[in-house]
């Protein structure tokens, strides 16, 4: 029983930084910058928000990998992804600002800046 | 330079003419191959909400010599099967069929019953090596027989449904699907390439913008974030049915090679192909297991035995193979252990496969899922929805492209096809609840009672396909199909009914199943809730704009009167 929750966190862990991962990637892209904070994220920032998506989603794999036997983990990590890609898509076009929330360092000042 | 443009543009516009055609022409059959597919993945556990009687939790494979030995021994082919191989055999039928030439268990991790077989040898068989069978399901807690004629919803016909359309005449369905399935690859493909900001356009989903580009993008958005899911679904889809697709000359062609091929293998395995004609007793099954399921445990793998088969039952010819159940990994693989029946020793295990051995076994097995994962097993139902969605999407691009245009022309054409994807889509999920529905509604005791729950599926889903075309005038004007809307409000009925009847016929309403924690029936029901929730905003939804569209045209054609 300590087992199956133990894997029932690492799991829901995996989902989570896929798609916090896939969030990141997408809020570095303009057109999604442009519906979260009115402008597109500078490049700087932009940088900073794919290497954490990149990084988010290499945790997520490795949390798949700690929780499940290798071939299983592979595919648990591929549907994540795709989870995690729709759900954002869903997120930006129903609720773009609640993104926000993942960067809070970037505020309307700094995208302000780049009008 | 422009020379290469122009190539690129026609090659661009050959695959939009492939995806549009063949998309819309097989986009009918994938459209039920990923919804029933998406269904097929919780089978079993339909299974249970459909048969109240088997409302338990799994069970692992009973003991031999106090379960299953008496089971098997009670097994006989029933009249039909009886009545059904007269012509191949040559004098009259036996009273009792003696000579077993092999019993079988089989379970999953998901499966409270125990699903039996046994083959018996039939005395004056046209073709010697044709048994008869016998099927049957116990109870695998205390043995008691459990009715068989239930119509299995999950995996004897929704499952079914995903592979083969249930048209099993000279395997009809299974080819259609398949031939599908390499359309589909190709439609992959050639949406691939059409899409030209597949990255750029990731995320993208612009509800806001109306008519087509919100219709595109939840197109291109389903299709692109689950591609790996669809890619290799219809791929290892084809794999599984290759023997089928391929090869499917061993059983004609190549009969008595075929024949030859197994006789040679069961010698070089030593595991005997035919019996050897000399009684023989039969050494303590359970040890058997036992001693497999310690040979599992040595090689690190999970010891649930999922498939026990006695071969030549009786005969000193005679042998038990013990098969994992496949649940701690992807690759569907058995590992079998085979003893000698009348002494218990060890004869084989077997090997570990080579490298293209374990592709085929990694590839078959991510499709076929016999691994215990609830997250991925959730994740390949979203997976199939996507796909759906997709499909859905295509359909209602093709009609809002046409529809104005075909309108001005006088043509029927996306009227036709906008009541035929009204039926696919809104009807087949209307069809689905109806053979739900009919389950709880038709009498315990019924005769024939599976065959009703059919004819309730395809007569909900001929009912929506009539709607669908009674209703569909306005889309020849250039206006939407009221039978969207209304079919989306049979939906909420029919999945409320569901829940309903369920709760009413055996007293398991969801505060009870999830207090309970069984949820093969919670989670059924709150699968049909959510139905039930989506298609009633749906419906809401097309309502309210049926009505936007109805005021602006109202004024107009009253301009054009006066």
């Amino acid at each position: 029983m300590h087992e199956a929750s133990h894997a029932a966190w690492l799991l829901s862990a995996a989902l989570l930084a896929s798609l916090v991962g896939m969030a990141w990637l997408a809020l570095a892209m303009p057109a999604h910058g442009q519906q979260v904070w009115g402008a597109p994220v500078p490049p700087a920032h932009a940088r900073v928000l794919r290497v954490l998506g990149a990084v988010a989603l290499a945790v997520s794999l490795a949390l798949c990998l700690a929780s499940d036997h290798a071939s299983m983990a592979a595919l648990v990590w591929v549907m994540s992804l795709a989870g995690g890609a729709f759900a954002t898509a869903m997120a930006l076009a129903w609720r773009a600002r609640w993104l926000a929330l993942l960067a809070p360092w970037i505020g309307a000042v700094d995208t302000a800046t780049t009008r | 330079m422009a020379a290469q443009g122009v190539a690129a543009q026609s090659f661009r516009q050959a695959m939009a003419w492939l995806h549009t055609w063949f998309g819309l022409v097989l986009g009918f059959v994938l459209m039920a191959a990923f919804f029933f597919g998406a269904l097929s993945v919780f089978d079993r556990e339909i299974d249970r909400w459909a048969i109240p009687s088997t409302r338990f939790e799994p069970q692992p494979m009973p003991s031999y010599e106090q379960i299953l030995r008496p089971a098997f021994e009670r097994m006989q082919p029933t009249q039909q099967a009886i009545d059904a191989m007269r012509p191949r055999v040559d004098g009259p039928m036996p009273e009792h069929f003696d000579t077993v030439a092999n019993w079988s268990a089989y379970t999953t991790h998901r499966d409270p019953v125990l699903a039996l077989f046994a083959g018996f040898q039939v005395p004056g068989a046209k073709d010697p090596d044709e048994a008869i069978f016998a099927l049957g399901t116990i109870d695998p807690r205390d043995g008691t027989a459990l009715p068989d004629d239930r119509l299995k919803i999950g995996s004897g016909f929704f499952y079914p449904m995903h592979y083969s359309l249930t048209l099993d005449w000279k395997n009809l369905g299974v080819w259609i699907v398949g031939f599908s399935a390499l359309v589909m690859l190709a439609a992959l493909v050639s949406g691939v390439v059409m899409h030209r900001k597949f990255f750029r356009e990731l995320f993208t989903f612009r509800p806001g913008k109306g008519g087509l580009r919100s219709v595109l993008d939840l197109h291109n958005l389903t299709g692109v974030v689950a591609l790996p899911f669809h890619f290799f679904f219809a791929f290892t889809g084809l794999v599984i049915f290759s023997a089928t697709y391929f090869f499917p000359v061993g059983h004609t062609q190549l009969h008595d090679l075929h024949d030859l091929h197994a006789a040679t293998e069961a010698s070089e395995l030593g595991l005997p192909h035919k019996r050897a004609g000399v009684p023989a007793g039969l050494a303590n099954v359970d040890a058997m297991v036992a001693e497999a399921q310690r040979r599992w445990a040595a090689r690190d793998m999970a010891g649930d035995v999922g498939f026990l088969v006695l071969q030549h039952v009786g005969d000193a010819n005679g042998y038990v193979s013990v098969y994992r159940a496949g649940t701690d990994r992807i690759a569907l693989v058995g590992q079998g252990i085979h003893f000698k029946a009348s002494t218990g020793v060890l004869i084989r295990e077997d090997p570990v496969a080579t490298p293209v051995g374990k592709v085929a076994e990694f590839l078959t097995g991510l499709h076929l899922q016999h691994f215990r994962h609830w997250l991925l097993r959730w994740l390949y139902v979203l997976g199939g929805l996507l796909g759906a969605v997709c499909i859905a999407t295509g359909f209602v691009f093709f009609v809002e492209k046409r529809k104005r245009q075909h309108a001005k022309q006088g043509s029927q054409g996306a009227r036709i096809v906008d009541a035929l994807a009204v039926t696919m889509i809104t009807g087949m999920v209307a069809a689905t609840l109806g053979i739900l529905v009919a389950n709880r509604l038709l009498p315990d005791d019924l005769p024939a009672r599976g065959d009703w729950e059919r004819y309730a599926f395809w007569g909900t889903w001929a009912l929506a396909l009539l709607h669908a075309g009674l209703r569909s005038a306005p889309v020849a004007r250039g206006l939407a199909n009221p039978a969207w809307r209304e079919q989306c409000g049979a939906i909420v009925v029919l999945a409320l009914a569901a829940v309903g009847l369920n709760w009413i016929t055996t007293g398991d309403h969801l505060l009870r199943t999830l207090g309970a924690g069984y949820w093969p029936v919670a989670g059924l029901d709150l699968a049909l809730l959510a139905t039930a929730a989506i298609a009633g905003a749906t419906g809401l939804h097309l309502r309210r704009r049926a009505a936007a569209t109805a005021a602006v045209e109202h004024p107009r054609r009253e301009a054009a009167h006066a």
